[in-house]
């Protein structure tokens, strides 16, 4: 029967989005490349000279703030994010479970630039917070909240949030209801079985969670543009600006590659972190 | 009895806890938006909280940056907006058009291959995008390359591929083999069979696809801040040129707009793939 997958048709039908891929995959070997060039305006011989470069007081600085951020932000988003899994799940009505979904997956999605503005109004100088503070008498003059690290944390937590409730949801959703059903019988009351019976059995998901939302934290760079104001230099920031004014172009290669190593560091010690709690969950289960 | 992770009635302190922080975390999500929105319909030429009164002034400002003299150049609001549905369209239709046989391919083919293909294309949706950004710029300026608008659809069709690829795999996998094989046996060729018979069934995955495509390039910021040059700018980037200076309130009137058209977007996703896969 002609259909049959041979060969030659196989790579015929995949060879186009092959072809759509490769850009990408040539720009990852690219910067790569940069990384470990001679000179800093051209690939030009081999030399780690990018990598001592960076190797700064402000370099560190910029390293250490991000992940301080990125964590900071993280815990944020996870301490919302199951709650709102729970409500999504115990939600009855499908037309508010999909509002709800739909509002907590917006800010993903929307233009940034819709959303820094949105953040501007209400926290700046003349924005909502403060005229309401002010008009109680609470406070004189303005605080600032933009501009700063406390507008870039929330501006982190609010983009990063989606990307915590959905893998939870599908986790919550794993859980088998007998367990739950158990403990409650046996007289424990709602946090106790919270924290010993449910947050145990989500550990894999809240961990796979975490991890996506650090990663994506840690390479944040539309909001720390936006709502830094450029004072709060995450990698992100410190990259750009080795290009743009200073043309460093290998040393940005090589500060991309540190980010993304220790992007895939988190990752790769949050899925050892997730076997080891899906083994216990494992093990829990079958006894 | 029933449990229930949140229970209706009753659980005091841990009910209480648990609505409020979600309450937080849907009040953070939303309250940007709902500002913006609010805002836009000020009659104040400032965006001092609350509005004095409300107006359409904003939205008919709006309606005049778009049909005033100076509005032909590519820096434009009209320029940058043909500029950002130009790439979109095209970003659709390059991705569509090859996660379909791909698609195919990878659901009638060997186990193994799809599972390193799948991985292939999720690459894109974990690589940091301010790199992917840089790495584009540097290959499009230490080469010299002139694409014109393909510096912005190049690095776009990388980033929804992941989304689209995975909307054709998901509608790939209902259809089974024998509907071909009844239309090849009735005797239609087999891309015919294809055509006719796969395709169409594959529509709601497709149309997700496309929409998908069609999102997250129109809201793409990031790498496009990278790759944008005089002659090829789009509708965020004007926007971010428009802050910098400093906030005015007809670009919040425009933000509306793009805040319903992509929450009319997201609806439509969202009842395409209802039930058969999650949005992420």
């Amino acid at each position: 029967m002609s259909l049959q997958l041979t060969k030659p048709k196989a790579l015929a039908y995949s060879l186009p989005a092959l072809i759509a891929i490769l850009p990408f995959l040539g720009a990852c070997l690219y910067i790569f490349r940069f990384s470990i060039s001679g000179e800093q305006s051209r690939i030009d011989g081999f030399s780690i000279q990018p990598y001592v470069d960076l190797m700064t007081p402000f370099f560190g600085r910029s390293v250490w703030l991000t992940l301080r951020l990125a964590f900071i932000a993280t815990v944020l988003a996870m301490l919302m994010a199951v709650p709102l899994a729970f409500l999504l799940i115990s939600l009855r009505s499908a037309f508010a479970r999909r509002t709800l979904t739909i509002v907590i997956l917006l800010p993903l999605i929307l233009n940034l630039l819709v959303q820094a503005y949105g953040w501007i109004l209400l926290l700046g100088p003349s924005g909502v917070l403060n005229s309401t503070l002010r008009s109680f008498g609470i406070i004189e003059r303005p605080i600032f909240l933009l501009f700063n690290e406390t507008g870039v944390l929330l501006g982190l937590v609010q983009t990063s949030l989606p990307l915590a409730v959905f893998p939870i949801v599908s986790a919550v959703r794993g859980i088998s209801r007998e367990h739950l059903e158990a403990a409650s019988s046996l007289g424990a009351s709602h946090w106790r079985i919270f924290f010993d019976v449910t947050v145990p059995l989500l550990r894999p998901g809240l961990f796979g969670a975490a991890s996506i939302v650090f990663a994506f934290n840690a390479s944040a760079f539309a909001i720390p543009l936006l709502l830094g104001g450029r004072r709060v230099q995450m990698m992100g920031i410190a990259i750009r600006d080795m290009i743009s004014p200073l043309f460093n172009w290998s040393g940005a290669a090589a500060a991309g590659m540190i980010l993304i190593f220790v992007t895939m560091f988190v990752m790769l010690f949050a899925a050892w972190l997730t076997r080891l709690a899906s083994e216990k969950v494992e093990r829990q289960n079958a006894r | 009895m029933r449990v229930d992770l949140l229970p209706t009635e009753g659980g005091g302190s841990y009910r209480f806890v648990i609505l409020l922080l979600a309450t937080c975390g849907i009040l953070i999500s939303s309250l940007p938006v709902i500002v913006v929105t609010i805002m836009s319909f000020s009659a104040a030429d400032n965006t001092g909280f609350p509005p004095e009164a409300l107006s359409l002034l904003w939205y008919s400002e709006v309606i005049a940056l778009f049909t005033s003299e100076d509005a032909n150049s590519a820096q434009s609001v009209v320029g940058s907006t043909v500029t950002s549905l130009l790439v979109a369209v095209i970003v659709m239709a390059i991705s569509t058009g090859v996660c379909i046989p791909l698609a195919y391919v990878l659901a009638r083919g060997d186990r193994r291959i799809r599972g390193g293909m799948e991985l292939l294309f999720t690459l894109p949706l974990v690589f940091p995008l301010v790199i992917l950004g840089i790495a584009f710029l540097l290959v499009a300026e230490s080469l010299r390359l002139e694409l014109g608008i393909w510096r912005i659809v190049i690095p776009h069709v990388a980033l929804v591929l992941p989304f689209v690829l995975r909307n054709c795999l998901s509608a790939m996998s209902g259809i089974s083999i024998e509907l071909e094989e009844a239309a090849v046996s009735l005797g239609a060729s087999p891309l015919r069979a294809i055509w006719d018979v796969v395709i169409p069934l594959m529509k709601a995955g497709i149309l997700a696809g496309l929409i998908f495509a069609l999102i997250i390039s129109f809201n793409e910021f990031t790498i496009t801040f990278f790759m944008y040059t005089v002659d090829v700018s789009t509708l965020p980037i004007w926007m971010y040129s428009r802050t910098a200076s400093s906030l005015d309130p007809s670009t919040l009137a425009l933000s509306v707009f793009i805040i319903v058209a992509d929450v009319v977007l997201i609806v439509l996703v969202d009842k395409l793939i209802a039930g058969r896969a999650s949005l992420f």
